[in-house]
């Protein structure tokens, strides 16, 4: 009962988004070239920011599972911090860092020709500052939650420790990884304010709806909104399918 | 005969907890349970025979060869652990192909009867089931040594007897050394030849399993091993090859020595060594004269306690309580054979 209020909570302010969208407005925005980019940008940007929190998340969070080494809450507590930091404060904060005078957008600028300020590289930074902790979470519990005699049965079984890790670890903690990318993509997606402080150009869809925001007014605004909330919601899904789905076609023999 | 396994006067230390001069020796077919409490240090031990843990001192032989700086995968253990440790993804199939990709399998799932299993996952299986596949799936690797760390702990009573019984059968045919880690005396009362008791990190009593249980070395493991009468008594003299025991005013005979000492002792007495008859139905004139207490009911036996001047237990079957019309208050008459009056120093 008060999970259903819960719900609706979530569910009403959206359906009323999109129910006062008529579909010729939306038809318009979607023909919108910086519109479609926009959209582009946030789903490759944010598609890259998964992929690097699951290739750099995936190993902390297994030894934050694992390892007993001094220091590993601290370390556990340093991964959640993004998510208590504003993301204004996040975004200046990268600033400092990522800026063409800060200590790595300084050095990578100069020695690889890799800027951060106002590039799509920016983009990814900042959707990976503030989306990394769901990827770590999610396969630290998963992690967690395999029985350490299973891999120590399978390495008096022949496999070494990467086979293990191969063959008995991910496999069974699949399911857990692909829900925490699944959020990181999410959560980056919609990521604004960080974003927009360290590259607002090239834009990505929610800056520029943003700035349809501020130029033309709401209903632009709302239709591109709209259009955002179905192609993520639409991914949202498919990928939670394929994750789910893990669980049956795994490898059998 | 062969040795099969050995740990030679191993140590290891592990934060807080250590194990401390281990010697251990198994030869072929043998199946040796360590036996202790929980936090004893018998897991810890299992993992470094494994090769999970490194001795910082003494060695490890398996199958004749030094093993003490092999790793887990190099070591030929089949290792069998709590609830089994099926992978959940795999099949019956994959769990026993795990270490021989693509090798010939079916022999081997026929050869535990769970053939008809082969695709099935581990999570639809009974226990019974389970174990066969743990057991499949270990032989593929043909081990010199298996290893059980506490596979039953999980299990109701009744399973648990089945499947013990089941396990020593299999071990019996495969003819290969096991060592089985447990806390309950009956998995040990059951499945071993020698039983080795562990607490603190050392074996404090090694031997046959009878004489473990029979013939316990202290008192901490008359207790642990479920000796139900431990009380205190004096040699009061000899009679023939047995000695006199008294106990307070009442006195038995015992055919066990026990060195040293100003004649105090531990005497122990096994519940299931005890015979009680009604009073006057004693020929022999030895037997010790009492009353009963108390009568509890353990299911298919009854735990009779009864004051012979100290109070000793005895185990009857409920025909035996029937057919000996006891209740509390009857008098009877409790006998022991001398042979399992288990004496202990009193110290």
């Amino acid at each position: 009962m008060l999970g259903s209020l819960l719900l609706a909570f979530i569910v009403a302010p959206l359906l009323g988004l999109v129910s006062a969208q008529p579909i010729g407005s939306l038809r318009r925005v979607a023909a919108m070239a910086d519109v479609r980019d926009a959209i582009g940008l946030s789903l490759g940007c944010a598609f890259a920011a998964a992929l690097l929190a699951g290739v750099f998340g995936t190993p902390l969070a297994y030894l934050l599972a694992r390892a007993r080494f001094p220091g590993r809450d601290f370390v556990a507590a340093i991964v959640d911090l993004p998510l208590a930091v504003p993301h204004t404060v996040a975004g200046i904060a990268l600033l400092y860092v990522f800026g063409r005078r800060g200590f790595i957008g300084g050095p990578a600028g100069r020695w690889f020709g890799l800027r951060f300020w106002g590039t799509a590289a920016g983009i990814v930074a900042a959707m990976l500052f503030v989306a990394a902790p769901y990827a770590v979470n999610a396969a630290r519990l998963g992690f967690e939650a395999i029985d350490p005699r299973l891999e120590r049965v399978a390495r008096t079984l022949g496999a070494g420790p990467w086979r293990v890790l191969w063959r008995i670890t991910l496999p069974l903690a699949r399911r857990s990884i692909a829900t925490g990318l699944t959020l990181t993509f999410a959560r980056a997606i919609s990521e604004f304010a960080a974003v927009a402080m360290l590259a607002y150009y090239p834009m990505t869809a929610p800056v520029q709806i943003y700035e349809m925001f501020l130029r033309y007014g709401l209903s632009d605004a709302a239709a591109a909104a709209v259009l955002l909330l179905a192609v993520s919601l639409g991914l949202f899904v498919l990928f939670r399918r394929l994750a789910g789905a893990g669980d049956r076609i795994g490898p059998v023999r | 005969m062969t040795l099969a396994a050995a740990v030679e006067r191993a140590s290891l230390q592990l934060g807080a907890f250590a194990l401390r001069d281990l010697d251990l020796a198994l030869t072929c077919g043998e199946i040796l349970v360590l036996l202790g409490p929980n936090g004893a240090g018998k897991s810890v031990c299992l993992e470094m025979i494994a090769g999970f843990h490194r001795p910082q001192r003494g060695r490890i032989l398996i199958a004749g060869k030094d093993a003490t700086r092999l790793p887990p995968e190099r070591r030929g253990i089949g290792l069998v652990v709590q609830d089994f440790g099926l992978f959940p993804h795999l099949t019956v199939a994959g769990n026993v192909a795990f270490s021989r990709p693509g090798g010939e399998i079916a022999a081997l799932l026929r050869q535990v009867g769970i053939g008809h299993l082969a695709d099935r996952r581990p999570a639809s299986l009974s226990a019974g089931e389970k174990q066969r596949t743990a057991l499949a799936r270990a032989l593929a690797i043909r081990p010199a040594l298996f290893l059980f760390d506490e596979p039953f702990s999980v299990l109701d009573a009744r399973s648990r007897a089945g499947l013990r019984d089941e396990l020593k059968s299999f071990l019996r045919h495969a003819g290969i050394a096991a060592i089985f880690v447990t806390h309950d005396p009956e998995d040990a009362w059951v499945l071993a030849d020698r039983v080795a008791v562990i607490r603190d990190g050392a074996i404090i009593q090694a031997g046959a399993a009878d004489a473990v249980f029979r013939k316990p070395a202290n008192r901490w493991i008359a207790e642990f091993v479920g000796v139900e009468t431990i009380v205190p008594g004096r040699i009061a003299g000899r009679a023939g090859n047995a000695c006199r025991i008294a106990i307070g005013t009442a006195s038995l005979l015992s055919t066990n020595a026990v060195g040293g000492g100003d004649g105090t002792v531990l005497v122990c007495v096994r519940a299931e060594e005890v015979e009680l008859r009604r009073a006057g139905d004693d020929r022999t004139g030895e037997g010790l004269p009492g009353r009963v207490i108390a009568i509890a009911n353990l299911g298919a036996w009854g735990r009779v306690t009864v004051d012979c001047g100290f109070a000793l237990t005895a185990l009857l079957t409920h025909r035996n309580i029937r057919d000996l019309r006891l209740a509390p208050g009857s008098a009877i008459v409790a006998s022991i054979d001398p042979e399992a009056v288990h004496l202990l120093p009193l110290a």
